[in-house]
């Protein structure tokens, strides 16, 4: 007998399918009709599970961020020693980020649906609150009160270093990322 | 720079600083400035959006080197980092014309600053790199590191630290000795 995947439920599809519009149109011009056809359903059935555009967008990115979490998450633990769980975070999150169609659209054409929610105040709310839920990622290494705050500072490091243009080092690729945590991270997370 | 490229960025902060960027068109500029149209579209050819995003970056450079100015010497570059982090971000606070455009444009300007960032990186590490020789010299920052990657390191982060500071109060200098210490340069000291 065939192993057949179990059926994706609808809003699960509606979810997927708000990033594959905007890594095709941007967020601008995706509008609630692409979505609903990339999804496979119609526009009534959408609006049964969502209230229109932003709340799709908004709920979108909430189950993005959390699956992605729980990914580095899983990555963090499951490393042998502390300075590997901190270079298979960043290598991760290199490649998440520098795979996410949708994320590198908006930054290339409309950056400022991304950066505005990534600098100054927004940008501190974001890296504590990225920091509080990667914490557990090192959690087998650290206490509580050392665990979010390194994982805070390895949001900043990766802000810097992957999110933003001109980046000098290649954090998808694990050796270069190894050597460049292990000689100005690593050490300064380490000991207490 | 040519004096009148630098008349139109001077030109165009004032407009900015008036009123903000969206109503900042071509024509208050070439006012603003003394600068003809014509002029400005061939000194930046890509019109308003490269006006704007020039002097953006270039009221970030300016920043940067008062700051530089206003700190003078230090012992060693932790000492330097102690003195710096708390009065950047004191100026950052302080600049009122950033503070305006973040309140009223905040998206706009922070995709702009993101994309500027470049920009000033390069010339902070450039800034930071002989005080780090100097003290691999003095033999408190460790010989096996590579010294133009942690200028930068350090650059970047200090720039992340004092634009958007989190769990770190950079007015309290136990706070700044601690960070300075360990996250900014917990690879780069010897002690």
């Amino acid at each position: 007998m065939a192993l057949v995947a179990p059926p994706v439920p609808v809003d699960v599809r509606i979810r997927d399918a708000v990033f594959v519009c905007i890594g095709r149109f941007g967020l601008a011009k995706t509008t609630v009709d692409d979505i609903a056809r990339e999804a496979g359903c119609s526009r009534a059935t959408l609006y049964r599970y969502f209230d229109g555009k932003a709340e799709l967008v908004e709920r979108a990115l909430a189950a993005e961020a959390t699956r992605i979490t729980n990914l580095l998450i899983d990555e963090g633990r499951s490393a042998r020693t502390f300075a590997d769980a901190v270079v298979a975070v960043v290598v991760a999150a290199a490649r998440e980020l520098r795979g996410h169609d949708a994320l590198q659209f908006l930054l290339v054409h409309e950056p400022e649906a991304i950066l505005g929610h990534l600098a100054f105040g927004p940008g501190d709310r974001v890296l504590v609150a990225v920091g509080g839920s990667l914490a557990p990622a090192f959690d087998r290494w650290l206490n509580v009160d050392q665990a979010a705050p390194a994982a805070e500072w390895l949001a900043r490091v990766v802000r810097s270093y992957v999110l933003m243009p001109h980046p000098p080092i290649d954090f998808t690729d694990p050796r270069s990322a190894r050597a460049f945590l292990e000689s100005l991270v690593i050490p300064a997370l380490d000991e207490s | 720079m040519t004096d009148t490229r630098l008349s139109v960025l001077e030109g165009t902060y004032e407009c900015i600083a008036r009123r903000g960027m969206a109503k900042t068109t071509v024509d208050d500029i070439a006012a603003a400035s003394g600068v003809s149209r014509a002029s400005i579209y061939r000194l930046f050819p890509g019109g308003r959006d490269q006006v704007l995003r020039e002097t953006v970056g270039w009221e970030m450079e300016r920043f940067f080197v008062r700051l530089g100015a206003e700190l003078g010497d230090a012992v060693d570059f932790a000492e330097f980092l102690e003195r710096a982090l708390p009065l950047a971000r004191r100026d950052l606070s302080d600049h009122a014309v950033l503070q305006k455009v973040l309140e009223t444009e905040p998206d706009r300007l922070n995709a702009l600053i993101t994309l500027q960032q470049h920009r000033v990186i390069g010339a902070i590490a450039a800034y930071f790199l002989p005080l780090l020789v100097r003290d691999r010299d003095a033999g408190i920052v460790r010989p096996d590191v590579d010294l133009a990657q942690a200028a930068e390191y350090v650059a970047r982060l200090s720039l992340s630290l004092i634009s958007s500071p989190g769990r770190h109060d950079l007015a309290d200098p136990t706070e700044v000795h601690r960070v300075v210490h360990r996250e900014l340069l917990g690879g780069v000291l010897t002690r």
